[in-house]
């Protein structure tokens, strides 16, 4: 995600696709980039950026722009779909390294949704806390 | 059999037996000693449901035994404690109520002392257990009667199965997506296709098998209102009574269908409705002998399918809103508004008659949550009409499928009106405003509504002719695609809270649509009077002619309105064969605009067939199309089109000036 590593459990994590057109929710909350057909059933699509709090290279948005094609907005990339307490939502990510094994990240960055980072051949990678990522959705939160 | 409804009798059976479910699971755990105190409570609350249900149907030896349940539930849950040995007897108490409801038994005397000796038995909770036996006390017995016959399944009638509501949405959701695959592999065999008579058939074969499975998986999902309303009549009586009135209460379309979801939360909303119409609505009989009116109030519950809705309408013969009250409304946009806004009859100046706004917010917004409208309609001294307009079933939806800022949004057939082209917006009031049928109506931008960021549309700009909750808008946006059915999907608890939206549905090419909620859409702060556009002004008429060709109609009205607006006469038609007899009689047409898919003779052969016939060859021709493939493109080229356009991306300023280069203006 915009040059930075994260980790989510691989039990949250259902699968990696390529994100096809997705249709902007006027009036939702800035993270929503909005919703994708996800074989027939409606996913919310996040800003993992966004919901991370840091800023996007080249900002690569979700404004809607009226394409000659079928798509309503530019696709954002590839998303992660992530399950958890019930719901499930679509992160877009920029590019998924692959699964590993870490030892229990220190919890001493533990900020916002992050349960704390491991560094893993010179690379600080921050833990994500998934009770926490979803507690952000869960309900009537507009 | 006689006696209740079979469709009661069905719906009773089902939910006895889901309930009796839920207490053997948590009989089991009680049993294995693992009992919550929630445990307690939730057998309690079955076993009283099941005996009030039971109760209301007359099946007396149920109620009497799930009574039995209950004393013994209530006696466990005052000493805070639930005795693993009680899980047994429970547990055939549950099984025998199971094979009762079923009809398959007769009641069993020998447990319901065995109940009752539990339920009185010592004080301590753990004696609760040993006091089963027979020596203990067996309390009231004799007072039971059983008249009643236990429920047997109609004889002869299909047997029934209980399934999840949640895989009857999933059979919907698969036959949606084979619908889109089947629409699909039809746009890419092409109409060439066609030709081939055994391709042909078994596209026209698989479309109506589809169908079939589609209404069949609906109607899965659908229950007669008489599920709920059979105890109204009883409920009116009762209020009645109470308020010391003489009404008559009539039910008319009680066999009317409509989706389970919306029937369960109907009860409470009619029942208010009912009651304002009693406790408000219907005169004394004294106040009413002397306006001239009988004795006897008269309320109404009426129910009819109206295509993919259905309306139900309470109605009484009350003194209705008084004039004040309707000049107020006047002043606050429409009855409706006014009596449903929230709190509106705690206002201090209400009398008794605005009392018949109580709950009425809480009503709006149940129907609303459902995809409805209400609609109050009062005469002072007439009473008082109460309008509901439910989806018939939540699962489908015909909508509007309209264009804003490259987003597609799908509003409610049901709530549109007409689609008229706003030009030049006069303001009313600082208000852009538009002319609809002689009526002045506000003018909102759609993207403006829902909280789109988006420039204002630009010239002339289609409108939709929305009406909601008794109010009115016109609402504009880029394009107006068209009309579809669409399977409603839920948008999911991530965004349950997000007020505008009904739900999403996926269309054809898998584009993901919004469907919004048309009460927000005609409630909508109006334009700024400031962005309004100016509209273009009127071009000079000409004689040309355009001769616009679209078997859909909402379209092709969008498309006339757009192209009268810029100043020329339109003709339309509905079909291939339909344009060329317009062509033959009517020598003005200078232009046609035509789709391609349309029944008969399609947009391409028309083409061909102009471009055959020597007085017209030249006649320059535009095809419109949903699907602007790259082959259809060729295929309209190669018969000699001299334009195409693809709807999705279709604006009127691309028609318009499209039109103006081909007529040479």
């Amino acid at each position: 995600v915009a040059a930075e590593i994260y980790a989510l459990p691989v039990q949250n994590a259902l699968e990696v696709a390529d994100l096809g057109p997705v249709t902007p929710v006027p009036g939702a909350r800035p993270e929503l980039v909005g919703i994708a057909n996800m074989r027939g059933q409606i996913l919310p699509v996040m800003d993992l950026a966004e919901l991370l709090g840091i800023a996007r290279e080249g900002q690569r948005t979700a404004t809607p722009e009226p394409q000659q094609g079928t798509s309503p907005t530019a696709p954002p990339g590839r998303v992660l779909v992530a399950e958890a307490a019930g719901l499930r939502v679509g992160f877009t990510v920029d590019e998924v390294h692959g699964v590993a094994e870490f030892a229990g990240p220190s919890a001493e960055a533990r900020s916002g949704v992050l349960a704390g980072t491991v560094l893993s051949d010179g690379q600080l990678i921050g833990f994500i806390d998934v009770p926490r990522l979803f507690g952000l959705f869960d309900g009537t939160q507009q | 059999m006689t006696g209740p409804d079979t469709d009661l009798v069905n719906l009773f059976q089902d939910e006895v037996a889901q309930r009796l479910d839920q207490m053997d699971s948590v009989l089991l755990t009680a049993e294995s000693g693992n009992a919550e105190a929630a445990a307690v409570d939730s057998l309690f609350r079955h076993a009283h449901t099941i005996k009030g249900a039971a109760g209301m149907l007359g099946f007396e030896h149920i109620q009497v035994l799930a009574h039995a349940v209950e004393d013994v539930l209530a006696r466990v849950r005052a000493a805070a404690a639930f005795p693993p040995e009680l899980a047994a007897l429970l547990l055939r108490a549950t099984a025998a109520l199971r094979a009762m409801t079923a009809g398959t038994a007769e009641p069993d005397d020998d447990l319901l002392d065995e109940l009752a000796a539990s339920a009185v038995g010592g004080d301590s909770p753990d004696a609760g257990g040993h006091d089963e036996g027979p020596g203990a006390p067996a309390p009231a017995q004799a007072a039971i009667s059983r008249p009643a016959d236990p429920p047997a399944r109609a004889a002869g009638s299909p047997h029934t199965l209980r399934v999840p509501a949640g895989k009857i949405d999933h059979l919907l959701d698969v036959a949606g997506e084979i619908m889109q695959y089947r629409s699909r592999l039809g746009h890419t065999l092409g109409p060439e296709a066609q030709a081939f008579p055994d391709i042909a058939e078994m596209l026209s074969t698989g479309g109506r098998l589809l169908d079939d499975l589609r209404d069949t998986a609906v109607g899965m999902r659908t229950l007669p209102l008489s599920v709920i309303t059979a105890a109204l009549p009883r409920a009116v009586r009762d209020l009645a009574r109470a308020a010391g009135k003489d009404v008559d209460f009539a039910m008319t379309g009680t066999e009317t269908q409509i989706d389970r979801v919306i029937l369960e939360s109907l009860p409470e909303a009619l029942t208010h409705l009912l009651r304002n119409a009693v406790a408000h609505g219907i005169e004394a009989p004294a106040e009413r002998e002397s306006a001239g009116k009988p004795r006897r109030g008269r309320i109404e519950l009426r129910a009819a399918g109206r295509g993919s809705m259905v309306q139900i309408v309470v109605t009484d013969d009350g003194r209705g809103a008084c004039p004040e009250v309707i000049d107020a409304a006047g002043r606050e946009g429409s009855l409706t508004d006014l009596l449903a806004r929230p709190g509106y009859s705690t206002a201090p100046e209400v009398t008794e008659a605005a009392g018949r706004g109580v709950g009425l917010d809480a009503v709006r917004s149940q129907v609303s949550s459902a995809g409805g409208t209400l609609d109050i309609r009062s005469e002072p001294g007439r009473g008082m009409d109460v309008v509901l307009l439910l989806p018939l079933s939540l699962a489908l939806a015909e909508v509007v499928l309209a264009q804003r800022g490259g987003a597609v949004y799908g509003i409610p057939l049901a709530a549109t009106e007409e689609v008229i082209s706003v030009g030049m917006s006069p303001t009313l009031q600082g208000r852009p405003s538009a002319e609809v049928r002689g009526q002045p109506v506000p003018v909102t931008d759609m993207a403006a509504a829902l909280g789109a960021d988006e420039p204002p549309p630009g010239g002339q700009a289609p409108g939709l002719v929305i009406s909601a909750g008794g109010r009115r808008a016109v609402v504009t946006c880029d394009a107006v695609l068209g009309t579809e059915e669409v399977m409603v999907k839920s948008l999911g608890p991530v965004l349950a809270g997000l007020p505008g939206y009904t739900g999403a549905a996926i269309l054809g090419d898998g584009r993901v649509v919004l469907l919004v909620d048309p009460s927000v859409l005609a409630r909508a702060p109006a334009l700024a009077a400031g962005t309004a556009v100016p509209g273009a002004a009127p071009a000079p008429a000409a004689p040309a002619k355009v001769l616009v060709v679209e078997d859909s109609f909402t379209v092709r009205e969008l498309q006339r309105s757009i192209i009268e607006a810029a100043g020329y006469p339109v003709a339309t038609a509905r079909d291939g064969r339909d344009a060329l007899d317009v062509l033959r009689s009517d020598r003005q047409i200078a232009l046609v605009i035509t789709d391609v898919e349309m029944p008969g003779l399609d947009g391409i052969e028309l083409t061909r067939a102009i471009r055959a016939d020597a007085a017209r060859s030249s006649l320059p021709v535009v095809i419109v199309t949903l699907h602007g493939s790259e082959e259809v493109w060729r295929r309209a080229m190669d018969a000699g089109a001299d334009e195409f356009m693809a709807k999705h991306s279709f604006d009127q300023q691309a028609l318009l000036s499209c039109v103006e280069r081909l007529l040479g203006r």
